[in-house]
């Protein structure tokens, strides 16, 4: 198929459509409108839903309630749209429904900004809403690998009855690049007959269903969160996904950094390369479940001497890079936020200043 | 072949299509040519990679941008500079208004209908076929029948903007001009120029066109590509 020059927001909408989901519910913000701009056109083509909830808080429910009764759903936000959803992530979670959720981040805390940020990692990673769940985060560098998360997310909230995020900076959502819609990562929803509110009739069956998040016997719920907390483990060891960067050979530092900020990490990479100076690149594409093996083993590469967390935030992600490091080397934090991405020169300068 | 237009330009297209590089390289090029030449950003519907990122690059070249007030830049709200109206009245030997994407985006000529009274205008629509739906020649028409009515103006002209960014190859070019020259026929438009990235140019056959072409620098580039040569505006980085 030939490739369509799309914005990542575009991309995103038609990617859900074509990974078979045709429910989706939402609130605009900037800079992820351009999702419901798109798919305000586009779901009627292929006869889906497209509803505008009158606030995020709405869309979170709107999202558990079709979710429950088994339909694929999913919705787009930025930053502060999703604190307000967080409630209903939660809900989902514990209720363990499937869905997917795409925060194209902008500058915060509060309204904070609307340009590129990647400041929501720990809402993300370690649980903006309530109580003892995870989500499985995915954070695409590109334009065409947010199509494929995308398109990928569906069948894994599904595998794990867990809600999906796919983590995206406002560059994600804004820049164009061409695209291709893999057919191979269409898919068919699972069944569902035997936990969702599909209706009892379309089932044949006489048992009634349950989606709930309430667990009032001390007992039920302690083994319930030991049921999520069975799935969360099973994302660690069956889930990791990361890419190394001129990592094969000897390199002086490491450098950790994800979603957009990454390409930026690697036109520098390419510059110092130049200048004799190797640098190696684990760039998570995960970022729960985290690719702490693949960091710690890099991490000790014989001539590695420091561990570089590269980030559009104040030191969020650097946490988890140092749990993975273990101590081995030491790590250190470069990043800004506000929505001025830190430019090629400026990641060579921080390298050359800790080697 | 040369570009032969002057007076106001209005630069509209669907979403995406490309006006504000368009407008950028068309703004170098007239000026290039010896014509005074001001700008009026007037994208009240896209968050970023407006032509605002390239305000550098035209005040080098002694090009005036019209603006919101500084403190509004990144915000996303409709400013509709009161300067606007101003430089219509007065317009400089070429005028360019880089209009929002799709009749939302255009809707802000409605509002500077007074300004625009009486004047010499002409409105190009910009077509990237490789872009969701323009892809046909159907969609090129809808889209244009939405701007004219949201612009409550005709369009005068079209504008040739086939491309893949970076992936564009010669056969996308050719295939591009083919589609933007039945659309010129079906519309009763003519086609103004094609556009062609700088780099692609010497793999290009110019004598198949009947248009002039316009060669692009691209200058809306992501952050990673501003290194080494990211286009002139970006800055140059060597070791």
């Amino acid at each position: 198929m030939a490739k369509v020059l799309m914005k990542g927001n575009e991309a995103i909408g038609e990617a859900a459509i074509r990974a078979g989901c045709l429910n989706y519910f939402a609130y605009p913000i900037t800079p992820q409108s351009e999702v419901a701009e798109y798919l305000a056109r586009r779901m009627p083509e292929v006869n889906g839903v497209f509803l505008q909830g009158e606030s995020e808080v709405a869309v979170g429910y709107m999202l558990f309630g079709a979710a429950g009764a088994g339909e694929r759903v999913f919705t787009t936000s930025s930053s502060p749209g999703v604190s307000l959803m967080s409630e209903a992530i939660s809900y989902i979670a514990g209720a363990q429904c499937p869905a997917v959720f795409v925060n194209i981040i902008r500058g915060g805390p509060g309204l904070g900004g609307i340009l590129p940020s990647q400041g929501d990692y720990f809402q993300s990673v370690k649980g903006g809403g309530h109580g003892d769940y995870r989500m499985l985060v995915m954070a695409p560098a590109s334009v065409q690998e947010a199509v494929e998360m995308v398109m990928t997310a569906f069948p894994l909230a599904e595998k794990y009855r867990n809600p999906v995020m796919i983590l995206g900076d406002g560059l994600i959502g804004q820049m164009m690049e061409p695209v291709e819609f893999p057919e191979h990562l269409r898919s068919e929803p699972s069944k569902k007959d035997d936990w969702a509110t599909n209706g009892m009739d379309t089932r044949k069956s006489a048992t009634r269903n349950l989606v709930k998040s309430l667990y009032l016997d001390p007992e039920a719920l302690n083994n319930h969160n030991l049921l999520l907390k069975s799935k969360y483990d099973r994302m660690k060891q069956e889930e990791v996904r990361y890419e190394s960067y001129n990592a094969e050979g000897e390199y002086q530092a490491l450098i950790v950094s994800y979603g957009t900020m990454s390409r930026v990490c690697r036109t520098a990479i390419d510059h110092l390369k130049e200048e004799g100076i190797e640098v190696g690149m684990i760039r998570p594409q995960t970022v729960f479940p985290f690719p702490e093996k693949a960091i710690h083993e890099a991490a000790s590469k014989e001539n590695c001497r420091v561990v570089l967390s590269i980030e559009m935030s104040m030191g969020q992600m650097v946490e988890d890079v140092e749990r993975a490091v273990m101590g081995k080397r030491p790590v250190k934090w470069y990043g800004k936020c506000g929505g001025e991405v830190p430019t090629p020169e400026e990641i060579i300068e921080v390298v050359k200043e800790h080697l | 072949m040369n570009i032969h237009l002057t007076g106001i330009l209005i630069i509209v297209g669907n979403y995406g299509s490309g006006k504000t590089e368009v407008s950028i390289n068309l703004a170098v090029e007239r000026k290039r040519a010896g014509l005074d030449v001001r700008v009026a950003d007037l994208d009240l519907v896209n968050p970023y990679f407006r032509t605002r990122e390239a305000r550098k690059l035209l005040k080098d070249h002694g090009i005036e941008l019209v603006l919101p007030p500084e403190q509004y830049m990144h915000a996303d709200l409709p400013i509709l500079s009161p300067a606007i109206a101003g430089m219509l009245r007065r317009p400089a030997e070429v005028t360019l208004l880089d209009v929002g994407g799709d009749d939302v985006g255009a809707t802000v000529l409605a509002a500077l209908a007074d300004a625009l009274q009486h004047q010499e205008i002409r409105m190009l629509q910009v077509v990237n076929p490789f872009r969701p739906f323009t892809e046909t020649l159907e969609g090129c028409l809808k889209i244009r029948r939405e701007i004219e009515a949201a612009a409550k103006l005709k369009i005068n002209g079209l504008i040739g903007n086939p491309n893949l960014i970076d992936e564009t190859g010669p056969e996308d070019i050719y295939r591009g001009y083919d589609f933007v020259r039945n659309l010129s026929e079906k519309a009763g438009l003519p086609l103004e120029f094609l556009t062609v990235e700088t780099g692609l140019l010497p793999e290009i056959d110019a004598s198949r066109f009947s248009c002039p072409l316009l060669p692009v620098d691209r200058q809306l580039v992501p952050p990673w590509k501003k290194a080494g040569g990211g286009g002139p505006s970006g800055p140059i980085l060597r070791p």
